[in-house]
């Protein structure tokens, strides 16, 4: 994470309201983004992020609200070349080699033949794939893929850059080559808004998070300061049970405040600062019938404010 | 199975249309061809016109009306109208009783027949019915110069009729039966009435050629159109298209390159099969070289148009294979480019006209069959272009659904 960022707000959303017939996508979503840093979205299915990330892009026109893009309307034509748009699939023509991609996309985000050799030059050299320019893109590692799609959307050098779920179905090894191209273009001072469904990428990366449900958004800050609003000196507790919760038991747990996650042996809840409320919920869990097998505590961290904010447990 | 395979072809809306439905539309639509086409009462739409208005001219086309299988078309007075309306096809063939040839009563094929035949050569069969016809109307509206020249053939063959004559007699008409066995012409034949004439310079099979040029190339267009299109949901599955609508340009530069490659793409195809039919059948297309470049540019548009309006209207990928088939299949059957038009019944080429395929074919004839001039081709080829053009505006609408879920 840089040291410092930069206050100035690029993106500027106010009380975003879109609707689908009766179902509100977006029902009053605020938000802002500063230059030179990375705002993950979260959020649960549904909750509207990938109606907001189109709104960004002036695909999708509000029924109230507004959105400015350093200053002006996405809808734009003028607006729309400060943004690039990286799609959740590999959106790419993958019988074609990478250089005959780049120049394409190059071509269509409005650069000039003149600017367009340098730019896809440059992007070759800095993703790490000139040595496999003139290779079909359908013969390149799913790292690879990700990369090309990734600098497919920065050709034109946009102030903004908004990400669909950019790592979604990788390994850790491509992921992690993922996240270096996004920790890259951040330093390079491009703002990079991205959704995605994976915790640990999000603490990672983000500058900043904001989480999303029922198409308005909860709360966007950094962690840091997410963690101190909503758990104070509480520190987060993570129960695993030795076999699956019988339904009497999982309401016994209910009922001393813990909440179930995507496991179903793992259950996780807050305890005051100190100590000694361990052995009092450890009694009250034995006493229930729950079959411990690891009880304790940690700092909490995205997951326990993901719960606290959207009453859902995260999709990981 | 069985029960497996059932289920999925009930379910699959897209293939039972094309197992069922068009099968049946192209019995229907094939069945009223060949009914037609090998009907015993064809119908001769003949534009008549007698310049000569004799007492003997108007009782033999008067005789000739009355006849069953000929239908007159009205409102025709010159033999210029006559011709214009065989060329347009709006007559199968146009008979002239012509003051510039012998007339009815004595003709000695000294001059002119009487009777003049305009017959394009694609109807060449309307010319045959009509000759039988007019043979009928003649033997029965004016028998007595049937007979009266009949007698001079005897007068001028056969001289008197004494015993030695009769012998004569024999002989020659044994002339006569064996000449016709021989298949000679003997004698007087009611052929030296008739006079026919093609209304185009071209022979039939090169008419055949260039109708069908066009046919094949404009069906082909429409096909290779919408089969190209199909790459824009390509992209769409892909994602594509969601990075390009984000874009400074939008969906609309998607359909716009998409369609001026189709046009190139249909350019190409028409130069390829005309080019065949120049080089090894001889259609003039060098000769005609402007307005068959309009033309054919102008049916490259309405293809490339339609092609991206039929694959816009879809919503999957699955419904845009089958969808344009259908459609340019049924198109292609009513429209003349699997059996020309002229083989049709009448109420057929009436709705063919709906179809894009009988406006190419139209232009396409008119340049090389008919003979028209590139001023009289531009209306229907602004018609080409302009439907091609709102072809593709729709398809602008049509695409933004493709994009915003």
């Amino acid at each position: 994470m840089p040291a410092a960022l930069s206050t100035e707000a690029l993106v500027v959303v106010q009380s975003a309201v879109r609707r689908f017939g009766s179902r509100a996508a977006l029902s009053g979503a605020s938000l802002s983004a500063c230059r030179g840093e990375i705002l993950v979205l979260l959020g649960p299915n549904g909750a509207g992020k990938s109606t907001l990330l189109r709104a960004l892009c002036g695909r999708t026109r509000l029924d109230s609200g507004s959105i400015r893009i350093a200053g002006g309307d996405p809808a734009e034509r003028a607006v729309r070349r400060r943004i690039g748009f990286v799609p959740q699939s590999i959106a790419l023509w993958t019988q074609l080699s990478v250089r005959h991609n780049l120049e394409l996309f190059g071509r269509l985000a409005g650069l000039k033949r003149a600017q367009l050799a340098t730019a896809v030059a440059d992007t070759l050299d800095w993703t790490g794939l000139a040595a496999r320019a003139n290779d079909p893109v359908a013969s390149l590692s799913g790292g690879m893929q990700r990369r090309i799609n990734i600098a497919a959307g920065t050709l034109h050098r946009p102030e903004l850059l908004l990400l669909d779920e950019p790592t979604v179905g990788l390994d850790p090894v491509a992921r992690s080559e993922v996240h270096q191209v996004l920790d890259r273009l951040r330093r390079s001072g491009m703002s990079l808004i991205m959704t995605t469904h994976d915790l640990v990428e999000a603490e990672a990366l983000a500058d900043r998070v904001a989480l999303m449900s029922a198409g308005a958004i909860r709360a966007q800050d950094s962690l840091a300061q997410l963690i101190g609003r909503l758990f104070g000196s509480d520190q987060e507790v993570v129960l695993m049970l030795a076999a699956e919760p019988a339904p009497a038991i999982r309401d016994a747990l209910r009922a001393a405040r813990l909440s179930p996650t995507n496991e179903a042996q793992v259950w996780i809840g807050r305890l005051g600062s100190g100590l000694e409320q361990l052995p009092e919920l450890r009694t009250q869990l034995i006493s229930a019938g729950a079959d411990i097998a690891e009880l304790r505590i940690r700092q909490p961290g995205l997951h326990g404010v993901y719960i606290e904010l959207t009453g859902q447990v995260p999709q990981e | 199975m069985f029960r497996a395979a059932l289920l999925q072809l009930l379910h699959d809306r897209g293939a039972l249309l094309l197992s069922l439905f068009v099968p049946a539309v192209f019995f229907l639509i094939f069945a009223e061809i060949f009914a037609t086409a090998a009907s015993d009462e064809v119908q001769v739409h003949v534009a008549l016109v007698d310049e000569v208005r004799s007492a003997d001219s108007i009782s033999l086309l008067a005789a000739l009306q009355r006849e069953a299988t000929v239908t007159i078309v009205p409102g025709v007075t010159d033999r210029a109208t006559a011709l214009d309306l065989v060329r347009r096809g709006t007559a199968d063939v146009a008979l002239i009783v012509r003051a510039d040839g012998e007339a009815l009563a004595d003709a000695a094929g000294l001059a002119a027949p009487p009777l003049l035949i305009l017959v394009d050569p694609s109807r060449s069969v309307a010319a045959t019915v009509l000759s039988g016809q007019l043979q009928r109307a003649y033997f029965s509206a004016l028998p007595d110069l049937a007979v009266g020249r009949v007698a001079e053939l005897i007068g001028t063959e056969f001289t008197e009729f004494s015993a030695e004559q009769q012998a004569e007699i024999d002989s020659g008409l044994a002339g006569l039966r064996d000449s016709a066995g021989a298949g000679q012409r003997g004698g007087w034949s009611f052929e030296e009435l008739l006079d026919r004439e093609n209304v185009v310079g071209q022979t039939a099979a090169l008419n055949h050629i260039a109708y069908y040029a066009g046919a094949v190339a404009f069906m082909f267009l429409m096909f290779a159109s919408a089969q190209n299109a199909v790459g824009i949901l390509d992209d769409q599955a892909a994602g594509i298209l969601d990075r390009i609508a984000a874009g400074p340009g939008g969906i609309i530069v998607v359909l716009n390159g998409r369609f001026m490659f189709l046009v190139l793409q249909g350019m190409v195809q028409n130069t390829v099969i005309f080019c065949v039919a120049w080089l090894l059948y001889g259609v003039d297309v060098p000769g005609n070289f402007g307005a068959w470049l309009l033309i054919s540019f102008c049916a490259a548009v309405l293809a490339a148009g339609l092609g991206l309006l039929l694959v816009t209207a879809c919503r999957t990928r699955a419904q845009a294979q089958i969808l344009p088939t259908v459609v340019i299949l049924i198109m292609s059957a009513i429209g003349g480019s699997m059996v020309p038009r002229f083989f049709m019944p009448e109420w057929l080429q009436t709705v063919g006209w709906i179809t894009p395929n009988t406006w190419v074919l139209e232009a396409y004839s008119g340049l090389f069959w008919r003979g028209e001039t590139l001023q009289a081709l531009l209306p229907g080829c602004a018609g080409l272009f302009l439907t091609g053009m709102l072809a593709l505006a729709i398809s602008y609408l049509l695409a933004r659904r493709l994009v915003q879920r």
